[in-house]
């Protein structure tokens, strides 16, 4: 492992490895990429990898739009030998109360300014795409057709070989223990196999991103939490979109080989590091969904895992530069939703750490580590 | 629906039966889950003696033994006994097994301790078109031909010359197809010299140092391509040679099935010897989390002696955790740890024994 380096970069999941990449194209030279496990083997290497669109709020509108164009093209411009499964086969939102169905007329009015091709869907509409819903105490529904999802194995792995074409050293296995600095600036990072001398830290540690700000002793107000999935075997084609009810906490898809994803959120669930799967979960998410989707009640299901969900407080990632620290970036706390977004968020990491003009200016000072400070918390209405 | 057992066993092959039948003697409230609709595993394909080790049942047909254990197993009302049901799950967090019976009814099942005697599955091989109809595991075929009375086709090429590969080409010929040569990519062949013997009075070829290059056939398998491999195990490329078949059957080896084993997070050894990865354990059978136990092919591919043996041996220690330890107990277990030696020694023994050496204890 090289001694010194121009950028290091703890964490190699879609993250990380996109903003490896998107560094290196930039013809930033020594690059280390860390990663305590395997790349891929936190949340993206275990999400759900659907793509929406659907947002109700310009910034995640941007973010979100910017990272489908991205998704379009990457496997050409990285040059990668396999398909990364792009399918737009769009997300279907139902709403079960009036407050939602208010909720999702502003969303679309917006959407829509954003040149989205967002359908407000009637209830007698609704099987026309999603023919096995249950429509029952269905008020409305939103369908945008471009959004969809990903291979996330794939996605994680392009952007690494990419990365490692140019130049990135990506070192796995290799823990992050301590960051050393002097007044305001990093003087280097240490791991399990050595030291690394460095001026730039970008901290994409997905659901340990606070340990990482406790190395520099800066405060990062995530947490993690797990978030539990499961799969059933391949079944004929039965629905396209993925369906995203907020109502029931849940959402569900069926991937290309015909095996079907689901999951839910727990109000419940603690804050920690639990990546342990219940029967609670596979109880309680089957029948949530097969309330909305009944023929699927006579899914097999095969597999269940988890994830850690990097939470911020207001459910919106801190993307930029920490105030206190020079070099010291962050790309964290993405609450459930940093798949989708993980091209924007490299490009413009990569765009502050160049000195670039950023593609979206306004992350710089509404996605800040410093927003929960000012109390300017980032309300985005379209969370789970 | 839920249930409490003092026990629970997944398995009814011989490490199971064996543990059943000690716990049942031993009043407590057992529950063997068995997958299958029939109880006794791999020793329901057994039509032949058995072979191998000094054991009290060599020379009885597998499917007989299975018989006796059954026998003794139904004279304890305090064994229960699921078949048709599979255990698909543990969940830690709720110390919860869920089993799933006719692929209709869920239980879960919670219990003081519980033996793993899963056993083994078969292996295959990576080449063009493995998934050809016609393309089958040689315990496969046992159980078409042995337990349901089907041949699976006419013209056999057999891979493999363990003593599954020969014992059952023996018992493709005795029910009337051709077995047109058995092949082995390994210089020598695997099995016992007097199974290979008599296969080849009978006829078939045995060809060392060849393997399957790819399988030919628009719905069904027609044809084998085979070709031969040098010292370093690579093909020879110019030595493709074309057979014509209807059934390929591959015997292979057999990994241990320990995907419970894994969630129940039992330590794990990945140990070639003992057919791949396998829980830590001691002289218990127990593996590093406390009151889970492992027993027969799953803690090692091995043979039906030992397996009954572990399973004995297994049950004991779960009596003990439970304590209900006394003198008989004490005396059946150390027969049973020697008796395990026993047939573990010898040339025979030596694969086992070196695999064994590399399973940490705990
Ligand atoms: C069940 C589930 C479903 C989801 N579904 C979706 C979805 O449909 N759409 C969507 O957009 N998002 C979804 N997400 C969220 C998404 O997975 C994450 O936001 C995204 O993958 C975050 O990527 P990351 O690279 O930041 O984190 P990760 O992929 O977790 O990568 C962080 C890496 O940092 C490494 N690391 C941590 N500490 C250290 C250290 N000290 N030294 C070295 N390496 C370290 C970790 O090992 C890890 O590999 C889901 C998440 C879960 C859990
Ligand atoms: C062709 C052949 C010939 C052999 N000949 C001999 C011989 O002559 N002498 C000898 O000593 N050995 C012989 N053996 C080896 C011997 O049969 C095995 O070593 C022995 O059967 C292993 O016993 P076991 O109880 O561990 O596993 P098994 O006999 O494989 O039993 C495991 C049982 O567990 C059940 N099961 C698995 N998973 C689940 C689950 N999740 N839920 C519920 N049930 C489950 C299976 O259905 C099965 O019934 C032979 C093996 C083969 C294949």
């Amino acid at each position: 492992m090289k001694n010194k380096a121009q950028v290091v970069i703890i964490g190699g999941g879609v993250i990380g490895c996109a903003i490896a990449y998107e560094l290196a194209k930039r013809k930033v030279k020594d690059i280390v990429l860390l990663e305590k496990n395997s790349l891929a083997s936190g949340a993206t290497g275990r999400c759900g990898a659907g793509v929406r669109q659907q947002w109700g709020t310009e910034m995640n509108l941007k973010l979100s739009i910017g990272s489908v164009k991205r998704f379009e093209i990457l496997q050409e411009e990285l040059e990668y030998p396999y398909d990364l499964e792009f399918e737009q086969t769009g997300y279907f939102m139902p709403a079960y109360t009036e407050k939602q169905v208010e909720q999702f007329k502003i969303n679309i009015a917006l959407q829509r300014q954003f040149g989205l091709d967002v359908q407000w869907v009637q209830p007698d509409e609704a099987r026309s795409i999603v023919p096995i819903i249950n429509t029952h105490g269905l008020l409305a529904a939103t369908f945008h057709q471009k959004d969809g999802h990903l291979n996330p194995f794939h996605v994680n792995f392009a952007y690494a070989r990419a990365a490692q074409r140019l130049g990135v050293d990506i070192h796995c296995h290799t823990k992050v223990l301590g960051i050393s600095t002097e007044k305001d600036s990093i003087k280097k990072v240490s791991t399990d196999k050595g030291d690394i001398a460095c001026e730039i830290v970008v901290n994409a540690a997905g659901g340990w991103s606070q340990s990482i700000g406790e190395m520099v002793g800066i405060n990062i107000p995530t947490y993690s939490e797990r978030h539990q999935i499961l799969i059933t075997e391949p079944y004929e084609p039965l629905f396209k979109p993925m369906v995203m009810s907020f109502y029931h906490n849940f959402y569900t898809q069926q991937e290309p080989n015909g095996a079907i994803i689901m999951g839910i959120g727990d109000p419940n669930e603690m804050k920690g590091y639990n990546m342990e799967h219940s029967l609670a979960f596979a109880k309680k998410c089957s029948s949530l969904v097969t309330r909305v989707l009944p023929p699927l009640k006579n899914a097999r299901m095969i597999r269940q895992w988890s994830g850690l969900y990097n939470m911020s407080p207001d459910k919106t990632p801190i993307i930029g530069e920490a105030s206190t620290l020079n070099g010291f970036y962050m790309a964290c706390g993405f609450s459930g939703h940093g798949f989708m977004i993980a091209p924007m968020t490299s490009v413009l990491i990569a765009q502050m750490i160049t000195k670039e003009e950023l593609d979206i200016p306004e992350v710089k000072t509404k996605l800040d580590l410093d927003r929960f400070e000012r109390g300017e918390l980032f309300i985005e209405p379209s969370v789970v | 629906m839920k249930h409490f057992f003092d026990v629970v066993i997944i398995g009814a092959g011989p490490a199971g039966l064996c543990a059943g039948n000690i716990l049942g003697n031993a009043g407590k409230k057992t529950l063997i889950i068995e997958r299958d609709p029939f109880l006794g595993g791999q020793l329901l394909k057994q039509t032949h003696m058995f072979f191998g080790s000094r054991d009290q049942y060599a020379g009885t047909r597998g499917l007989d033994i299975a018989k006796i254990f059954q026998n003794e197993l139904n004279s304890y009302p305090n064994v229960s006994v699921f078949t048709d049901t599979t255990a698909t799950g543990y969940y830690p967090e709720e110390k919860i097994l869920l089993a799933m019976k006719d692929e209709k009814e869920l239980y879960e099942i919670s219990f003081d301790q519980i033996i793993i005697a899963t056993g083994a599955s078969e292996k295959s091989l990576l080449f063009e078109n493995n998934d050809l109809p016609g393309i089958f595991g040689a315990g496969a075929v046992q159980t078409l031909m042995n337990m349901y009375g089907v041949l699976p086709g006419t013209e056999i090429i057999m891979v493999g010359s363990g003593n599954i590969g020969l014992i059952v080409s023996y018992q493709l010929l005795q029910a009337g197809a051709n077995v047109k040569c058995i092949i082995d990519a390994a210089p020598h062949i695997g099995g016992y010299f007097v199974h290979a013997a008599k296969i080849r009075r009978m006829g078939v070829p045995i060809y060392t140092q060849h393997t399957i290059h790819r399988a030919i056939g628009k719905t069904t398998l027609e044809a084998v391509e085979l070709v031969k491999v040098d010292n370093s195990w690579k093909k020879i490329s110019d030595s493709v040679f074309t057979e014509s078949c209807d059934v390929l059957c591959l015997a292979v080896g057999l990994v241990p099935m320990s995907e419970l084993l894994w969630q129940m997070g039992c330590d794990m050894n990945f140990v070639p010897e003992l057919g791949g990865s396998v829980p830590a354990r001691n002289q218990w059978m127990e593996t590093s989390v406390r009151g889970v136990f492992v027993a027969g092919d799953v803690a090692g591919v091995e043979e039906a002696s030992s397996a009954m043996l572990e399973g004995t041996i297994a049950a004991i220690g779960a009596l003990k955790n439970l304590g209900s330890w006394n003198a008989a107990i004490e005396k059946k277990c150390v027969h049973s740890l020697e008796y395990l030696k026993e047939i573990r020694y010898g040339p025979v023994g030596e694969k086992i024994r070196s695999g064994l050496a590399k399973v940490e204890a705990r």
